[in-house]
């Protein structure tokens, strides 16, 4: 697959020249240059303001305020697997539901995933945090921040699924009907198999934004890592420091989970998947 | 024995695939349906195992509609090899083959067991059982796909161009390889191919195909290369170009074989007991 796809850039894109290079370089070391210095000019700001003080980092490796930032980082994990665990398995259903020869079926699961891949997440927690109680309909903190996640990311995760089936060759389908497998049997045992296998990637994707989509349990008051954050900042008052700390952290959980998504991808392309 | 009467199939929109066909398989013999693109013959070769169902007319096998057997059954009872193997790649070698006798209840154990004989009995390594498709070669995937075909021991088996992904080289092996498969197993075969030569080894029967699926000449190899039904079927065999007008001609004291159009074709060998024509190597058994 990769293989392919950057034979097709290279024909897409022409080898820069002698010229071009120089070009290239130039424009990359001003750019360095300019990224560098904007950096340093922050880092001043800071200096001068006393931002860079000691004092005002130590805390951060201080037992307290790391159990503070800690637990923030636990509900953000745990509503992130919760939604993950039950929206990607639900997700599938709602993409083989669309596919479904039953049209019903299949326009009823085109509706629900268009209408909740459609609107802003935001509006659905609005909705469990204010219209549904209004109708007597209450949850606690981590569901009412976890089933809009699930709805949401559900939606566009089955999308994902659907493309993954449909990118499963078609002599797939022929050869599973040939040998006498029925198309549940085919679909089960056939296709499936091989479209997990091609969405896997995409699917570190979605557990990626689904980590992001976390960041809306202050709405709700959910302890998660970002609500944490902005805690500590009201008692502590280091609103720079605790902020660049808690990016910090998710950018590392999203380094991390971008390397699963790698190591799965060449584990995928050693294997078979391209038969 | 597989009979096709009055046979069409038209699509809806209009578009006729096969007209109006009929034809007799023999049982434990080869036929080969033969043509150009168009000619409707991958169309009717799904019609015996129904993955295509005639808009008219009757596909009968052994005296039994297929109409009125169950689809997914008779599909598992008959062998079905197509062009890129359609193997299941996330599955090894030896799952692949395996496959359909463990659909129709074969202890695993056993189904598995069985596989591994199959892959030998089409010419392959036991050592490949435990690969997965994409780290074999084409003939190799060929071969599983035809072990795959066997595994539920079909009195039929659909071959759908196998041999059309394969360079000539293994493509010459291959077929070499089925027509021991055959002598040995002796199924009815029905195969499916666009080249001719092909077709003429591969056949016990040849019917070759105009397009829609209309009979252009039904016979053995040596019938309709003596004597071609009309100006398509010379075309198709080659005839009009020569090719299959074979000569001798004598260069250097050897005699060559040479077609219609002046080229040599190979050199004449010495029956056997017959010291009148010298020893030579065959360039090619035309």
């Amino acid at each position: 697959m990769s293989t392919n796809s950057s034979s097709a850039t290279q024909v897409l894109f022409d080898a820069p020249g002698p010229k071009g290079r120089r070009r290239i370089l130039l424009l990359s070391v001003l750019s360095v240059l300019g990224i560098a210095g904007l950096i340093g000019a922050g880092l001043w700001q800071f200096a001068v303001n006393g931002q860079l003080d000691a004092a005002k980092w130590l805390p951060y490796l201080r037992r307290d305020y790391i159990a503070f930032l800690g637990e923030g980082l636990w509900g953000t994990l745990r509503a992130t697997a919760v939604a993950a665990v039950i929206a990607f398995p639900f997700a599938l259903v709602l993409a083989l539901a669309r596919l479904a020869p039953l049209r019903p079926l299949s326009w009823a699961a085109t509706a629900w995933i268009e209408f909740f891949r459609g609107i802003p997440m935001l509006l659905v927690v609005y909705a469990f945090l204010l219209a549904l109680p209004a109708y007597g309909v209450t949850f606690d903190r981590f569901w009412m921040l976890v089933v809009p996640m699930i709805l949401v990311s559900s939606a566009t995760t089955a999308e994902v699924f659907r493309a993954g089936i449909r990118a499963v060759d078609r002599g797939q389908h022929e050869a599973a009907a040939a040998i006498g497998l029925m198309p549940r049997q085919s679909m089960v045992s056939v296709i499936l198999p091989q479209a997990v296998r091609l969405v896997l990637p995409s699917l570190v994707l979605a557990l990626v934004s689904l980590l992001k989509d976390s960041t809306l349990g202050f709405v709700v008051s959910y302890n998660e890592l970002q609500f944490q954050g902005k805690n500590m900042v009201s008692i502590t008052r280091f609103l720079v420091q605790t902020y660049l700390v808690v990016s910090g952290i998710y950018i590392v959980i999203n380094l991390l989970l971008t390397r699963v998504a790698l190591v799965l991808d060449a584990r995928m392309q050693k294997r078979a998947a391209q038969g | 024995m597989i009979r096709f009467e009055s046979v069409q199939k038209r699509y809806p929109g209009g578009t006729v695939a096969v007209e109006d066909f009929s034809c007799t398989i023999p049982s434990h013999t080869a036929t080969v349906l033969v043509g150009s693109s168009g000619s409707g013959k991958t169309t009717l070769l799904r019609m015996i195992n129904r993955m295509v169902d005639p808009s008219a007319g009757r596909v009968l096998i052994d005296d039994q509609d297929v109409a009125t057997t169950d689809k997914v059954a008779l599909r598992r009872s008959i062998g079905y090899v197509m062009q890129a193997s359609g193997l299941l790649p996330h599955r090894t070698v030896q799952d692949n083959v395996a496959t359909v006798p463990m659909l129709t209840g074969t202890p695993k154990r056993e189904a598995r067991a069985a596989a591994l004989d199959l892959l030998e009995t089409v010419g392959l390594d036991r050592g490949l059982a435990t690969r997965y498709p994409s780290q074999l070669s084409g003939g190799q995937q060929q071969r599983v796909g035809v072990a795959r075909a066997l595994a539920s021991d079909p009195n039929i088996l659909l071959m759908d161009e196998p041999f059309g992904a394969v360079d000539p080289i293994v493509r010459g092996e291959l077929q070499t390889e089925l027509l021991r498969l055959q002598s040995e197993l002796g199924k009815t075969i029905v195969f499916v191919t666009h080249d001719i030569d092909e077709a003429f080894l591969i056949g016990d029967q040849v019917v070759i195909l105009r397009p829609g699926g209309e009979v252009a000449q039904a016979g053995t190899a040596e019938e309709i290369l003596a004597a071609p039904a009309d100006d398509f079927v010379e075309r198709f065999i080659g005839a009009d170009r020569g090719r299959r007008a074979l000569r001798l001609e004598e260069r250097d004291g050897t005699r060559i074989v040479v077609d219609g159009t002046g080229r040599a074709a190979g050199v004449l060998q010495a029956a056997e007991g017959d010291p009148a024509v010298p020893d030579g190597p065959a360039k090619d058994r035309a």
